[in-house]
């Protein structure tokens, strides 16, 4: 195993830029996520790193070594593919030795080695299946095993999960992350999907037409986005455009007037702010004694959590959507006779919103 | 549906098996010179074909050019099939008009192209006197050389189009997937691309097999009178020494010949193809 780094990485084609300045270091054992909706440039920077793309500029490091110029056969990266690419000519075992062929590596410690492969993803015993005679779950633990059979320097994931059906994709993803962290494997891993990038990842990088939006764990990303881009894009979040009255206090504003006063952190903003805030972090009382008036628009029951819309404008401002969702209450809570039209008082801790530049519009 | 197929099946009948039973017919039959064809039951026509040198060598030279002139076919198909299978959209298009533009030109009016250029006042000859290389034409016509190099130029579009199919139908991630886990692109074709084109090789093989075997107009223009092969032999036969039931026991040889090894060679390479 080995670290991984990137240094100021970038690919064009032509006049268009797909990868712009990516640096990143990955340690050694850590799992790092490239998250992004398609064409962000995710996939094109991990083919940079299996060497399938010349990069235009910038270098790839692996284990400390420049290996930008090498084939990709030279680079010791281990890579499981979307469709898994297995080869379908050749059965499991032969799949999962191909590797350990390739380096010259005996028959009987290939054997060896690929039973012992095959029984880290469960699949012991499936060695003269056809890849087409195994199921879409089994044939992706197939490309992890031949992947990992070689003990590569750098492990590389292209949305591996995306071929799945949704209750196997969880299941999965558990194995996955319990492998890499019980082999200490430095990993590369794609997605588009934030759910996946969330649970599995120590660390995200947001990328977005190319560039890097932001780097950090998964709590540092959810909890503090760097911008608007990367705050809606990893979970949902209420953005409310306005003006500041004072410090800690944001006036939200409607299409034809201003609409309410919003608590926020009193820390110095960012030119032209806009609050931001995790539907989670948003309290209901029902009735309109105290906290932020709204009026309930609209509730979406989810079972476990209920989502509730709100409307904070008055007469005069036209809407301002809110979006709240809380645990769905028992019978016997006040917030379970909160009907639609009614008023409530919203609240929230001035340290759980957000203050973001607005995007250049 | 089962309807449907009956015009074909008919069209098939009327002008492929019953002309064939005739002509089967016919070379169980006895020559006459003045009859022409004297009704018999005889296999004699077959035996006269297997044991006249003549003939044993017409076969075996037709063997000889056809089998070479699939393996040429074969090598110089390959990578323009898998150069074809890799364009994309236009350039995809026009790869495909240019390598099918050989077969908008008749046999006869190619082969005469081929004898305009190797011909003693051909192209060839011309350029390398001018250049002072030769002073005696080289005989480059009517020779084996001149019918390898105009058979191969006729089949060579069928085997490149053949491959390309079956090559494009290779996923490139598989490629990917053979140097990621360590395989130079040498490896990577040999077991990987290869393997997986196998079928589409014996595809092609047989197609070009075929037509090599039957070539007419090329061995005849371009072979001169002294080079034969088995489609010009029978034609003669039939046309030139009008004796029908032993040109029709030439063309059933020449048909099981080549039914025989094309089905010995697509059985060897199946077996091959199975995966281990």
């Amino acid at each position: 195993m080995g670290t991984l780094g990137l240094d100021s990485l970038s690919r064009r084609y032509g006049g268009t830029v797909a990868v712009e300045r990516v640096d990143l270091e990955v340690a050694e054992g850590e799992l790092v996520a490239l998250l992004g909706p398609s064409g962000c440039g995710k996939t094109t920077t991990l083919r940079m790193v299996a060497g399938f793309v010349p990069p235009s500029s910038g270098t790839v490091r692996i284990g400390g070594r420049d290996v930008t110029r090498l084939p990709p056969h030279a680079r010791d990266t281990g890579m499981v593919f979307q469709s898994y690419a297995l080869f379908p000519h050749m059965s499991v075992g032969r799949n999962v030795a191909f590797g350990l062929e390739m380096r010259g590596i005996g028959k009987a410690e290939r054997e060896t080695r690929v039973r012992e492969a095959l029984r880290l993803v469960r699949l012991e015993g499936l060695e003269d299946r056809l890849p087409r005679q195994l199921s879409g779950g089994q044939q992706q633990r197939v490309a992890l095993a031949r992947a990992l059979v070689v003990n590569p320097a750098v492990f590389l994931l292209d949305e591996p999960l995306s071929n799945l059906d949704a209750k196997l994709r969880a299941e999965v993803r558990a194995e996955i992350r319990g492998l890499q962290q019980r082999l200490g494997l430095t990993t590369l891993f794609v997605t588009h999907d934030q759910e996946e990038a969330l649970t599995m990842a120590d660390r995200l990088v947001v990328m977005e037409r190319g560039r890097v939006r932001q780097v950090g764990t998964a709590e540092a990303i959810y909890a503090r986005p760097a911008d608007l881009f990367v705050a809606g894009f990893i979970g949902r979040i209420n953005v409310l455009r306005g003006r500041l009255e004072g410090p800690g206090r944001f006036l939200a504003e409607g299409p034809t007037g201003p609409a309410a006063t919003l608590p926020c952190p009193a820390a110095t903003p960012p030119a032209r702010p806009v609050l931001t805030i995790r539907p989670e972090r948003i309290g209901i009382r029902p009735g309109a004694e105290s906290g932020i008036p709204a009026r309930l628009v609209q509730t979406a029951y989810l079972g476990p959590r209920t989502e509730y819309h709100f409307d904070l404008g008055t007469p005069g401002s036209g809407p301002v959507p809110l979006l709240a969702i809380r645990d769905t209450p028992g019978p016997a809570e006040p917030l379970h006779r909160l009907r639609t039209g009614d008023a409530a008082g919203l609240h929230w801790e001035a340290e759980d919103a957000l203050l973001l530049p607005d995007d250049p519009a | 549906m089962a309807a449907l197929v009956l015009p074909a099946t008919l069209l098939v009948l009327g002008l492929l098996v019953a002309p064939m039973a005739i002509l089967f017919r016919i070379s169980l039959d006895r020559y006459s010179p003045t009859e022409l064809v004297q009704e018999a039951l005889t296999g004699e026509n077959y035996l006269r074909a297997i044991a006249d040198p003549y003939y044993r060598e017409v076969l075996g030279t037709t063997l000889g050019i056809a089998l070479l002139c699939t393996l040429l076919a074969l090598l110089i198909a390959f990578p323009a099939a898998w150069w074809l299978a890799r364009l994309e959209g236009r350039r995809r298009s026009l790869a495909v008009i240019l390598t099918l533009f050989p077969l908008l030109v008749g046999n006869v009016v190619r082969a005469a192209g081929w004898m305009a250029l190797l011909g003693r006042d051909g192209a060839i000859n011309a350029a390398l006197r001018g250049l002072g290389l030769i002073r005696e034409p080289l005989g480059l016509l009517y020779t084996p050389g001149a019918v390898v190099a105009g058979i191969v130029a006729v089949v060579a579009p069928y085997m490149i189009l053949t491959l390309a199919t079956v090559i494009e139908a290779i996923p490139r991630n598989l490629e990917e997937a053979a140097a990621n886990l360590g395989a130079s692109p040498a490896a990577a074709f040999r077991r990987v691309v290869l393997p997986m084109a196998l079928p589409g090789i014996a595809a092609g093989c047989v197609l070009v097999f075929i037509l090599c075997m039957n070539a007419y107009a090329t061995p005849v223009l371009l072979g001169g009178p002294q080079f034969k092969m088995m489609a010009p032999a029978v034609f003669d036969q039939f046309v030139r020494g009008t004796n029908w039931p032993f040109g029709a026991a030439l063309a059933f040889i020449l048909l099981l010949v080549t039914l025989a090894l094309t089905l010995a060679g697509s059985a060897a390479l199946s077996r091959r193809t199975a995966p281990r």
